[in-house]
């Protein structure tokens, strides 16, 4: 196998323009086989219209999409052999759960007890053997979503785009899908192109991450890279919840090298980046780095407690500053949380993230430590 | 400032002939007091949107009756009942900016001008409309819309404040800071208010207590920590809480010092029959079928225990979620590290007797809670 | 929503009363007619007190009709067959070229896409005889005047816009995603808009159709100017009761309500469906 035939997908600069507006601004990627990229962003990032470039079913203003090594130009989307499910589940509402699902095989397989066999071993992988014969309408939401993956995932294809087929199912069905799915995904042994708002489900799900906004990538990596890393400030705000605490700040040097202040402590920076001296820029902790601390520490931050709301087993408390700036601090719940009052918190400096104010930029910080102003 | 009690009494809900109608809202009885914020969950169709409309004079009481302060309102046309409220599709004036959407109630009440520019300031700063104020509704974004809708009904003297999915649109990443704010803002002027959500976070977070509905039932009204530490019966207790409870079908032997929990394939959890409470020995004796629910956050990984395999490990940034294959089903276990394990690897699960939830099979009735009976 | 009066639920039915009355009593008035000879129908004061009388169906159906003066020869149930043939012919010639490009229209959005079916939707608004003196000119050229292939085509006029408007709302409300979904299964366009898109469509194809039958068979204008006696239908047919000899009010009313039961029974069949096309596809089924 050469290194190329590795790639389950490959996009080089897709455009795609409507009315002017540019839609898709040059997406190159790459999927090795096999493997699981999620496409992440807000809506109106493009996610879908490049999911469905992929598809066949749009056509990129200029660009190349190849499938397994094949540039699939001119291939019309019944040609290119892949399986896709949809938001709304798209299920055909004329035909039963068995039609459904069958319509994805009944053109390559002409053999019916082939057909039959394969369409009765993915429903039952996916739980709906005992609803085959049930049109679309009188299934649940969670079992739609179910035939319309089967319907995607019957003829083994070897590119599985699945376009948010989580969104219209409730917390808890979507709980467990997420969970089932890569064992799911594993045992077909397909590459997946997956689309999603949900961070935790690109966490989650994804072997590589591609953040998108406005028709561009923003930043590719793993999970990890991408959560512990962000590039931009909108990414960090993205992943996580509650949302990564955001601070406009100006750094100033004393003898000591650079400092970052808030409130009455100075975050030093390690010498070895840039001269940020009296620049602006954008200071970000996540509220699980912020833990509630005593007033006898020197480097804490006063603030009084706003609102406690829990939060799937942490607890989010809002706290405002004495210098009236909001902090949000989360917690595992079941800690012994102040709910009101004058509190202390204080944080670890090495988990502090800095971005450029104007380009939203992430800024690398190393060994960054904190003082108490003297 | 206001503050009022509401009082349902044995409502009602039919739509259509009582015979063949549809049965909205069962004998429904609760109290919300002056200064409480109430959340109505559940899912769709549960029930909670018909009382919300009742209690706001959309619909009549099928039989019942609602009481504000000891007087009855249901036969009140909705203006004369002094409810505010925010409706799921917004409702915004449409000829009307922002602003004046707003300010529109506090006009009609002859507010003095300098109050209502102050009260709209105060508003819209903190649901972070500030910049859109002087916009129409046909030009801000969804979720722009829904916070403007908010803030008109927020900002009302009423007796009651009724928000219906007040949420579901917000920007993600503002969710987590609007609800800690809105419930400062509830909180600090004392209003009464009633939440309508599908969403538990959003009533987790917000509610002081929250009603739990299905089928048009009420199933259990308490605070959040009661319904997930003793939920009523199995339909709660796997609805409350995310990832859901974890479920297995179990059957009890009771031994002279120790407690057997039989599940399938041969797992069996013992406990010291001290851990009980003699009142739940003798509750579960005459049980031979029951369910156990254990939460995912209960679980812990021990030195020794019973095994069990991992399916998936999911890390979500601040939680990790594992599933594992257990007793013939799924175990799910979360921690708030970062866990490094992979699919296949066998782990010892332990469960203290504290974290045990016993239902009747048949009724789903709850038994015990821990060490205590439910 | 909340309780009504007794008072307001009273008033309420007599206005509908009213409206019922305003809409329904010349339909009722025919059919009395139909049963009464011209003497009965022309007395003065009009009464509903009469001995009903079946001559007038009789006459139509014989296809004789006796007066004081002579015996006259209609062709009322050829007229009906005309009718039945042309209006027939019109909506089904008018499915097969209107279905296609109605999707052609909701789904595969062109430059002029937009332009050439408001164009289509126009000639709705024209007033026929503007088009009739050019066509007559040219079908007596082509040998189309009088041939009932020639009153088809020009019945599209009417047929093909309505029909083309419908049922584009309808295939538009279909999700794109629906469609993406078959042909991603491996199916091509044709079979996508064959096994997809036309059966999901089908109510607004049945309503569009329903509706286009309807209007083709109570033209009258175009059959006046472009057929001859024996292609002539039904409500070009009807004239023939004005007559030198006077105007034969009962046979005129007997031949309206034969005609208009068809189309009445129709309508009543298949109402939920029409006022669902007509809003042309805005309310889901």
């Amino acid at each position: 196998m050469t290194e190329k035939s590795l790639k389950g997908l490959q996009l080089d600069r897709i455009v795609k323009r409507y009315k002017g507006d540019t839609v898709l601004n040059g997406i190159s990627l790459s999927v090795d086989s096999g493997s699981t990229l999620v496409l992440f962003g807000p809506s109106g990032a493009g996610k879908t219209v490049l999911l469905r470039t992929i598809a066949g079913v749009i056509e990129p203003d200029s660009g190349q999409v190849s499938i397994n090594g094949q540039d699939m130009s001119g291939v019309d989307p019944e040609d290119r052999g892949v399986g896709m499910a949809f938001q709304n589940f798209a299920l055909f509402p004329h035909m039963s759960a068995y039609k459904n699902i069958a319509s994805s095989i009944e053109v390559k397989e002409r053999s019916a007890s082939r057909l039959d066999a394969a369409v009765r071993s993915v429903a039952e992988l996916l739980k709906i053997d005992q609803v085959l014969d049930h049109a679309p309408r009188a299934l649940s939401n969670g079992q739609k979503q179910r035939t319309a993956l089967a319907r995607a995932l019957v003829g083994s294809p070897s590119l599985l785009l699945l376009d948010d087929p989580l969104r219209n199912v409730d917390a808890k069905l979507r709980f467990e899908m997420r969970i089932e799915l890569p064992a799911l995904l594993a045992q077909q042994g397909t590459t997946v192109v997956y689309v999603t708002q949900d961070y935790k489900e690109a966490m989650a799900l994804g072997d590589t991450i591609v953040v998108m906004t406005e028709g561009n990538i923003q930043q590719t990596g793993t999970p990890a890279e991408i959560y512990l890393s962000p590039a931009t400030i909108d990414i960090a705000k993205q992943f996580g919840d509650p949302v990564i605490n955001l601070f406009d700040v100006t750094p100033q040097r004393d003898n000591k090298g650079q400092y970052i202040s808030l409130s009455n402590s100075r975050i030093y920076l390690e010498n070895g980046i840039a001269d940020l001296t009296n620049g602006e820029y954008v200071l970000g902790i996540r509220p699980q780095a912020l833990r509630f601390s005593s007033a006898s520490d020197e480097e804490s931050i006063a603030a009084t407690v706003e609102a406690v709301t829990p939060l799937n087993e942490k607890t989010v408390t809002l706290l405002l500053t004495a210098g009236g700036r909001e902090l949000l601090l989360s917690r595992p719940a079941g800690l012994d949380d102040p709910e009101q009052g004058p509190v202390h918190v204080s944080f670890d400096p090495s988990a502090i993230h800095l971005f450029e104010k104007d380009s939203g930029k992430r800024v690398e910080l190393i060994n960054t430590k904190t003082e108490a102003v003297a | 400032m206001s503050t009022s009690q509401l009082q349902l009494h044995r409502v009602d809900k039919i739509y259509g002939v009582a015979s063949t109608g549809v049965h909205a809202v069962k004998d429904l009885s609760m109290q919300v007091n002056a200064g409480e914020i109430v959340a109505l969950l559940g899912s769709s169709g549960c029930g909670k949107t018909s009382t919300l409309r009742m209690i706001a004079g959309f619909e009549e009481v099928s039989s019942g009756s609602i009481e504000i302060n000891g007087t009855p309102i249901h036969q009140l046309p909705p203006v004369r009942r002094n409810v505010a409220m925010a409706f799921e599709g917004y409702s915004l004036y449409p000829p009307l900016t922002v602003r004046d959407n707003i300010a529109f109630a506090l006009k009609s009440a002859k507010l003095a001008k300098s109050e209502i520019a102050s009260r709209v300031a105060h508003v819209a700063q903190l649901l972070e409309i500030e910049n859109i104020l002087d916009r129409y509704p046909v030009s801000i974004s969804g979720g722009q819309q829904q916070r403007a809708s908010l803030g008109r009904a927020l900002i009302r003297d009423a007796d009651l404040h009724l928000l219906d999915e007040p949420m579901g649109q917000l920007e993600p990443q503002l969710r987590a800071v609007l609800r800690a704010r809105i419930k400062h803002f509830i909180k600090e002027r004392g209003l009464t208010a009633i939440l309508v959500t599908h969403d538990q976070t959003e009533a987790n977070a917000l509610g002081d207590r929250i009603a739990v509905m299905e089928a048009g039932l009420l199933q259990q009204y308490d605070t959040a920590a009661h319904l997930k530490n003793s939920p009523a019966n199995l339909f709660t207790g796997t609805f409350i809480g995310e990832p859901p409870m974890n479920v297995f079908a179990a059957s009890v032997e009771l031994h002279d010092n120790s407690v057997h929990l039989l599940l399938a394939e041969a797992v069996t959890l013992v406990y010291a029959s001290s851990e009980f409470d003699p009142r739940v020995l003798e509750r579960i004796a005459g049980v031979k079928k029951l369910m156990l629910g254990i939460r995912p956050y209960a679980v812990r990984r021990a030195a020794s225990g019973v095994v069990a395999t991992v399916v998936a490990n999911q890390w979500l940034g601040d939680q990790t979620h594992i599933s594992t294959s257990f007793a013939g089903s799924n175990l799910v276990i979360v921690e708030h590290d970062r866990v490094r394990l992979n699919k296949g690897d066998e782990i010892s699960v332990a469960i203290a007797a504290d974290d045990l939830h016993l239902f009747d099979s048949e009724t789903w009735v709850a038994l015990s809670h821990g060490r205590n009976v439910a | 929503m909340l309780e009504t009066s007794p008072l307001e639920t009273f008033l309420r039915g007599v206005a509908i009363l009213l409206v019922i009355l305003f809409f329904m009593f010349p339909i009722f008035w025919i059919v009395l007619m139909s049963f009464q000879t011209n003497e009965t129908i022309l007395r003065i004061p009009p009464s509903f007190i009469f001995e009903p009388t079946f001559d007038n169906y009789r006459a139509l159906i014989t296809g004789k009709l006796e007066t004081n003066a002579a015996s006259l020869d209609i062709a009322f149930m050829r007229n009906m067959g005309n009718s039945v043939l042309l209006s027939v012919g019109a909506v089904l010639l008018a499915l097969i070229l209107g279905v296609p490009a109605a999707y052609s229209f909701a789904r595969h959005k062109t430059r002029f896409s937009e332009d050439i079916a408001f164009t289509l939707l126009s000639f709705r608004f024209a007033p026929p005889l503007l088009v009739l003196l050019p066509l007559t000119i040219y079908f007596q050229k082509l040998g189309l005047s009088d041939t009932y292939f020639g009153l088809i085509w020009v019945y599209q006029l009417i047929c093909l816009p309505l029909i083309l408007w419908i049922v584009r709302g309808y295939f538009e409300d279909i999700s794109e995603d629906v469609e993406y979904a078959y042909r991603i299964g491996g199916h091509s366009w044709f079979e996508t808009f064959r096994k997809i898109a036309v059966p999901l469509a089908g109510p607004g194809i049945a309503a569009a159709g329903l509706l286009a039958f309807i209007f083709a068979w109570n033209n009258f204008i175009f059959a006046l100017v472009l057929a001859s006696a024996d292609k002539q239908p039904v409500t070009v047919g009807a004239l023939a009761f004005v007559t030198a000899s006077g105007i034969q009010y009962g046979q005129i009313a007997a031949a309206i309500v034969l005609s208009i039961t068809p189309t009445l029974l129709l309508a009543v069949y298949a109402q939920k469906y029409l006022v669902e096309g007509l809003s042309l596809g805005a309310v889901k089924g």
